[in-house]
C-alpha cells in the first residue's frame, strides 16, 4: 500500500499574524468568509456613501488573468476597483500594497491581507522580488493584479508620473492591461485626511491593452509606462468632458 | 452553573487557590533554578508565561457559567480541527471541512439544548449518537460532488477529525451539564494537565529508558509511571470535588487520567509523526498549537464522563 501524501499547509508553524504577512497565502476559510463580508459591507458604504459610478465594465476579461492600471490619489481606490469585479473574483484579485506602509503594523496587516487582500510589494528595497511575485500570480489563470504606477498616493489629486517598473513587468508578458481612472477620491479622502467626505465617485474602465510583442527592455518599459499614463489621462479628460 | 453559584460554590473557591498556589510554587522552583542553580531554562519559561495567561482564562469561564463553557470549548474543538485540518493537508477540502465545523456545532448545540421531551440540558441521546450522522453527512460530500479521486483520504482524515477532536472532545463541554459540574470540570482540567506537567518533570530529572521512541522521543518510562503515580494520588488528595466517589471511583479517576492522558498526548503525536511536523500550530507561546495542548483531554474526557454516568447515571 502507497502512504498517504499530506499537503500540510507551509505556514503551519507560523503565528496568524505572519501567516497573514506571507505571500502567497494559504487560503483560510475564515479569512475568505470575512473578506466576503467585508466586500460587501464595503460595496454597500461605496454606493450609499459616495454614489459609486462605474462605467465601461464590459471591458474587464472574463476568464483569463488580468492587471488593472490606475491612478492613485487615497485609499478609496484600491476598494472601488474591487468593488468594480464580480464578487466571485474577490479571492483573486490582488492590490499592490506598499508593504513598508501596509505589512508593518498589525492592525494595517489585519485590514490589507483580509480586506484588502493585498500583495505586499516591496518598494524601496526588493523590487525585482516584488515584480518576480506579480509574475507568479499572472502566471496562472484567472488572477487580477491591481496596479497603481505612480508608486504611491498624489499629494496634489494630479495623476502623477507613472514608474517604468509596470512597463519592466508587462513587456513580453501575454495578459491583458486595463486601464482605469477614479475621479473624486481625492477630494473624498486626501493623503493626512482620517475619514472620508461624502463625495461622489467616478470609475471609468478603458479597453485592455496588450504588450506582449514587446521586447523586454529598459526602452520598452518606459514606452509601455508612457502609454499607459496616457490611456489614464484619456479617461480622466473623458471624466472632465462629462 | 452561573457566576452566582461559582461564587458561592466551596470546590470553584479551593480550586482558584490551588491553581493560584501551584502557578506560585512553579514560578518560586523556575526561578531557583535559573538564578541560583544557572540553568538555562528560557524555554520553559515560555511554557509557563503561556499557563499565567490560560489559567485564569479557564476559570474566568467556569466562572461565566454553562453556556460559555460549552461554546468557548466548542470554538477550542474548531480551532484544534483547524489545526489537524491545516497539518493533514485536509483544508484545502472546503466541502469536508466545512461539513465537520457544522459537526462540531451540533456537538456545541446538542450540550446546549434540552432533549425534546423535556429534562434538564444536554440532549444526551442526540449527543452520544452524533457520530452516527456527521459521518452519514461526510459520506454524503464526494456523492453530491461526484467526485472519487482522494476522497477515501479526505474522508478518513474528516472522521478521525470529526469523531477525536470535535466529539470526543466535546464530551467535556457536556460535563457542564452534570450536578457536579465544577468539580468534575476542574478535577478534569487540573489533574490532565498536572499529568502531563509530571511526566515532563519526571522525566526530566529521572529519564533513562525510552518509552515509546518511535513517536515521542522524548518521553521516557521513569516520566509516564512518576505521572501515573501523581495522578493516582491525586483524586485523594482532591476528593472535595466529587465528596460522593467511593475508593473504587477515586482510582478509575486517577487511573483515567494517569493512563488516558498520557496515550492522549501519544495519540496526537503518532499524527504529527506521520504527517512529519514538530507542533502543529503556533497559537500558544512555548506549547505550540491548541491540540498539542488539549491533546489529553481528548483522550479522557469521554472516559471520565461515562465513569461518572455509569456509577451515578446522571443521564
Amino acid at each position: 500500500m502507497e502512504p498517504w501524501r499530506y499537503e500540510t499547509a507551509e505556514d503551519l508553524d507560523q503565528p496568524l499574524v505572519e501567516r497573514l504577512r506571507r505571500f502567497p497565502r494559504e487560503p483560510d476559510m475564515l479569512v475568505y468568509g470575512l473578506r466576503s463580508m467585508a466586500a460587501l459591507t464595503v460595496r454597500g458604504w461605496l454606493r450609499l456613501w459616495h454614489r459609486l459610478e462605474i462605467t465601461g465594465r464590459q471591458h474587464l476579461p472574463a476568464a483569463d488573468s488580468f492587471v488593472i492600471v490606475a491612478n492613485h490619489a487615497s485609499h478609496l481606490d484600491a476598494l472601488c476597483l474591487l468593488a468594480a469585479l464580480p464578487l466571485s473574483k474577490l479571492h483573486r484579485a490582488f492590490p499592490a500594497a506598499a508593504a513598508d506602509y501596509f505589512f508593518e503594523s498589525v492592525p494595517r496587516v489585519w485590514i490589507a491581507a483580509v480586506v484588502v487582500n493585498a500583495l505586499p510589494f516591496a518598494r524601496q528595497s526588493h523590487v525585482r522580488q516584488s515584480l518576480a511575485l506579480c509574475h507568479a500570480l499572472l502566471a496562472n489563470p484567472g488572477n487580477v493584479l491591481i496596479l497603481f504606477p505612480e508608486g504611491t498616493r498624489s499629494t496634489t489629486g494630479e495623476l502623477g508620473r507613472f514608474k517604468p517598473g509596470i512597463g519592466a513587468l508587462l513587456a513580453g508578458c501575454d495578459v491583458p492591461v486595463v486601464p482605469c481612472h477614479l475621479a473624486g477620491a481625492f477630494h473624498a479622502w486626501p493623503k493626512g485626511r482620517a475619514l472620508p467626505r461624502p463625495t461622489k465617485l467616478r470609475l471609468r474602465i478603458g479597453a485592455p491593452r496588450h504588450f506582449a510583442a514587446a521586447v523586454p527592455g529598459k526602452e520598452s518599459a518606459c514606452a509601455i509606462a508612457a502609454e499607459l499614463e496616457q490611456a489614464v489621462r484619456e479617461l480622466q479628460k473623458n471624466h472632465d468632458r462629462d | 452553573m452561573n457566576w452566582r453559584s461559582a461564587w458561592e460554590s466551596d470546590v470553584v473557591r479551593h480550586f482558584v487557590g490551588l491553581v493560584w498556589g501551584v502557578l506560585a510554587l512553579a514560578g518560586l522552583a523556575l526561578s531557583i533554578v535559573t538564578w541560583v542553580f544557572k540553568k538555562d531554562v528560557r524555554s520553559i519559561w515560555a511554557t509557563y508565561r503561556s499557563w499565567l495567561v490560560m489559567a485564569p482564562l479557564v476559570l474566568g469561564g467556569i466562572f461565566a457559567g454553562r453556556v460559555v463553557v460549552i461554546v468557548g470549548l466548542a470554538l477550542v474543538a474548531g480551532i484544534g480541527f483547524k489545526e489537524f485540518a491545516r497539518a493533514t493537508g485536509l483544508y484545502r477540502d472546503w466541502w469536508m471541512t466545512g461539513a465537520v465545523y457544522l459537526g462540531i456545532a451540533a456537538v456545541g448545540l446538542t450540550s446546549l439544548v434540552s432533549p425534546p421531551n423535556g429534562g434538564p440540558p444536554g440532549w444526551y441521546g442526540l449527543f452520544m449518537t452524533l457520530p452516527v450522522y456527521v459521518i452519514a453527512l461526510l459520506l454524503l460530500v464526494p456523492i453530491a460532488r461526484n467526485r472519487t479521486q482522494g476522497q477515501l483520504q479526505a474522508l478518513a482524515l474528516a472522521i478521525v477529525g470529526f469523531v477525536y477532536i470535535g466529539w470526543m472532545f466535546g464530551h467535556l463541554g457536556f460535563l457542564a451539564n452534570a450536578p457536579h459540574a465544577y468539580g468534575y470540570l476542574l478535577y478534569l482540567i487540573f489533574a490532565v494537565e498536572l499529568n502531563d506537567v509530571a511526566a515532563f518533570t519526571c522525566g526530566k530529572l529521572f529519564g533513562r529508558h525510552k518509552f515509546r521512541s518511535e513517536i515521542s522521543p522524548n518521553k521516557t518510562w521513569e516520566g509516564a509511571l512518576g505521572a501515573l503515580a501523581v495522578s493516582l494520588t491525586l483524586p485523594w488528595l482532591l476528593r472535595f470535588s466529587f465528596p460522593h466517589f467511593g475508593p473504587l471511583q477515586l482510582v478509575l479517576a486517577g487511573l483515567i487520567v494517569g493512563v488516558g492522558g498520557q496515550l492522549g498526548d501519544l495519540s496526537i503525536s503518532v499524527i504529527k509523526r506521520d504527517v512529519r511536523i514538530k507542533n502543529i500550530g503556533a497559537v500558544i507561546p512555548g506549547h505550540g498549537g491548541i491540540l498539542d495542548r488539549v491533546d489529553s483531554l481528548i483522550y479522557t474526557a469521554p472516559l471520565f464522563l461515562h465513569l461518572v454516568d455509569y456509577y451515578y447515571r446522571i443521564w
